[in-house]
């Protein structure tokens, strides 16, 4: 199998095989939290994108050639916290300075991001992985992609929650069930659509 | 300027101080990590192979397997390797033990994090029992026109493990054919 | 404000998980079973007491704009410890809860408590804090872990509590079952709390 076809495994697994929210049980915080509104979570999905991209570069690169080299592993956790936080302040003030209008629709979202498990997740997972082989790690270009893919899966749920969310407003509930309980269940009803998708193994 | 200078170095103290314990209890942790893998091992071939003794040997390619003889002579009654393949969620590690013509005598899983409910049920002895007495070409899962028959809503894992091992006897019985390096 | 107001309002008044809805990403991927409810319910409890513990004690000595760092890095070194000790000594545990044990460190509730609380209370009501939200976190994982364990599995603690007869509903310990409990579990906190 070629690359193109390596990239359309990784991409087909993170998406829907195996989707971070759903399956894997990460990001969810945001995930109910900023479902509410259609136009936040966009702005919440394009972020996490961002960020995951970014940290899975930079921390492929740390494990690789600071932590493995040295024999550091035990000090993983704390690194990579460590470099997601900086990584979300530094791209914060980025975008406060070269782009005010981008800063207006992620700004919010971005000191958010810290405590986002997907994000320290994906860095942990990359470094474990393996390609469709079972044999090759992953390099520094699949950790990327994989960091970028895993972002589109939490938007495209993070989207559809939101979807159904705005249109459960209209819904009559039992007092009891409104808000976050009944979020909860859709999500339920949408981790066993995604179901559908397991056990596929391209 | 100055004052950020101060910040990291304050900063910088404190990853220090946490890098320095975390340092010390690694030194402390890391060799009853290792000794219990060790001693796990040895139980489990040990419990593959009753009553043999193992001596360590590598294949050509410098993947390690033993040779489980009788205690008191050098009849080989048969060999345990560990087969590893990546299942649906995690790589699915499985101790097995061989007879002298690589029959399987028994197999063990020792390290998986499959599905709770679905995959992670291969650990169960009810799956790992059927593996006994397996030829070769048996060893495919049902759905592959083999005799092992497939953990419901696990596919994957059950093949996984199928598959693992019918690479590795072939592995270690190749190296053995060529003569080895004993 | 007193100390045992504070050991208490974790537990119903403020219940991390029903009523804050914090720290959902362990909440719903290790309740599989009691064990590993209880065992993530441990582990995060003794990372949020020593955390609140040292943040509390250093109060004065962070410049408040490094805090946030330095509470990550705090907390980062308590779950490394947790992660290596537990690796020596409870390797099932360590290995069935996996992923999470690193994840503790995002744990909302964990840096929610180290700002919110630590940072402007002395050591004993931090202690108090740390040990009301933990065992308030404990309980919750602990009882929604029952729920999907009896459904799912149709045992407690790994010892069967059903009859034979009864086909364990898999769903319940699979993903979907995890929301889906969560969702009842939390509505039913919500009746019982209008009924008042």
């Amino acid at each position: 199998m070629g690359y193109i076809g390596e990239l359309f495994v990784m991409a087909m697994t993170a998406i829907f095989i195996q989707n971070f929210v759903l399956s894997r049980f990460l990001g969810l915080c945001p995930y109910l939290g900023v479902s509410k509104k259609l136009d936040s979570a966009l702005g919440m999905g394009m972020a996490v994108i961002f960020v995951m991209t970014l940290a899975s570069a930079i921390t492929f690169l740390i494990n690789k050639y600071l932590l493995i080299r040295f024999d550091l592993m035990y000090l993983q956790t704390i690194a990579f916290i460590l470099t997601i936080a900086a990584l979300v302040q530094f791209v914060e003030m980025v975008i406060q300075k070269n782009a005010p209008a981008l800063y207006k629709s992620l700004g919010v979202f971005l000191p958010l991001i810290t405590t986002n498990c997907a994000v320290l997740g994906v860095a942990i997972l990359n470094t474990t992985a393996f390609r469709t082989d079972g044999i090759t790690n992953y390099n520094f270009l699949d950790s990327v992609l994989n960091g970028f893919f895993s972002g589109v899966g939490f938007t495209v749920v993070l989207l559809a929650m939101a979807g159904l969310r705005m249109r459960m407003e209209k819904a009559e509930l039992p007092k009891s069930m409104q808000g976050m309980p009944i979020a909860l269940i859709l999500a339920g009803i949408m981790a066993l659509a995604f179901y559908g998708f397991m056990g596929f193994r391209i | 300027m100055k004052y950020y200078i101060k910040l990291s170095l304050i900063l910088l103290v404190f990853c220090a101080v946490a890098s320095g314990i975390l340092a010390y209890i690694n030194t402390l942790t890391a060799p009853v990590i290792a000794e219990r893998k060790a001693r796990e091992a040895i139980a489990t071939r040990e419990a593959l192979i009753p009553g043999a003794t193992f001596s360590e040997a590598q294949t050509a390619t410098g993947e390690t397997y033993f040779i489980a003889t009788k205690p008191d002579s050098d009849e080989i009654l048969g060999y345990t390797f560990i087969a590893a393949e990546i299942g649906y969620s995690s790589t699915v590690q499985t101790m097995v033990g061989v007879d002298k013509d690589f029959k399987v005598l028994a197999i063990k899983v020792i390290d998986q994090a499959e599905t709770p409910g679905l995959g992670a049920n291969c650990t169960n002895d009810n799956f790992t029992s059927q593996f006994s007495g397996m030829t070769l070409e048996k060893l495919y899962v049902d759905k592959d026109g083999g005799a092992v028959v497939s953990l419901s809503g696990a596919t994957i894992t059950s093949r996984c493990i199928a598959n693992s091992i019918r690479n590795r006897i072939q592995a270690v019985q190749a190296d053995l054919a060529t003569g080895g390096t004993q | 404000m007193n100390f045992s107001k504070e050991l208490t309002k974790g537990i119903i008044k403020d219940n991390p998980i029903f009523i804050l809805v914090l720290g959902m990403c362990p909440t719903l991927a290790v309740t599989t079973s009691v064990i590993n409810a209880l065992g993530m319910g441990f582990a995060a409890t003794f990372v949020l007491l020593c955390s609140n513990i040292i943040i509390s004690m250093i109060k004065n000595i962070t410049p408040p704009k490094i805090r946030i760092p330095v509470y990550i890095v705090v907390i980062a070194s308590f779950v490394s410890i947790v992660d290596m000790v537990m690796a020596a000594y409870l390797p099932d545990l360590h290995k069935s809860l996996g992923l999470f044990i690193p994840l503790i460190v995002v744990n909302c509730i964990i840096l929610g408590r180290a700002e919110a609380f630590a940072s402007k209370n002395n050591v004993i009501m931090s202690i108090a804090d740390a040990i009301g939200m933990g065992l308030g976190f404990t309980l919750s994982l602990t009882v929604i872990g029952i729920v999907r364990e009896l459904l799912g599995a149709g045992t407690l603690l790994g010892i069967r509590m059903t009859p034979l007869t009864y086909d364990p509903m898999l769903i319940a310990i699979l993903a979907p079952g995890a929301f889906i409990t969560l969702g009842f579990l939390m509505a039913l906190m919500n009746m019982l709390k209008e009924k008042k």
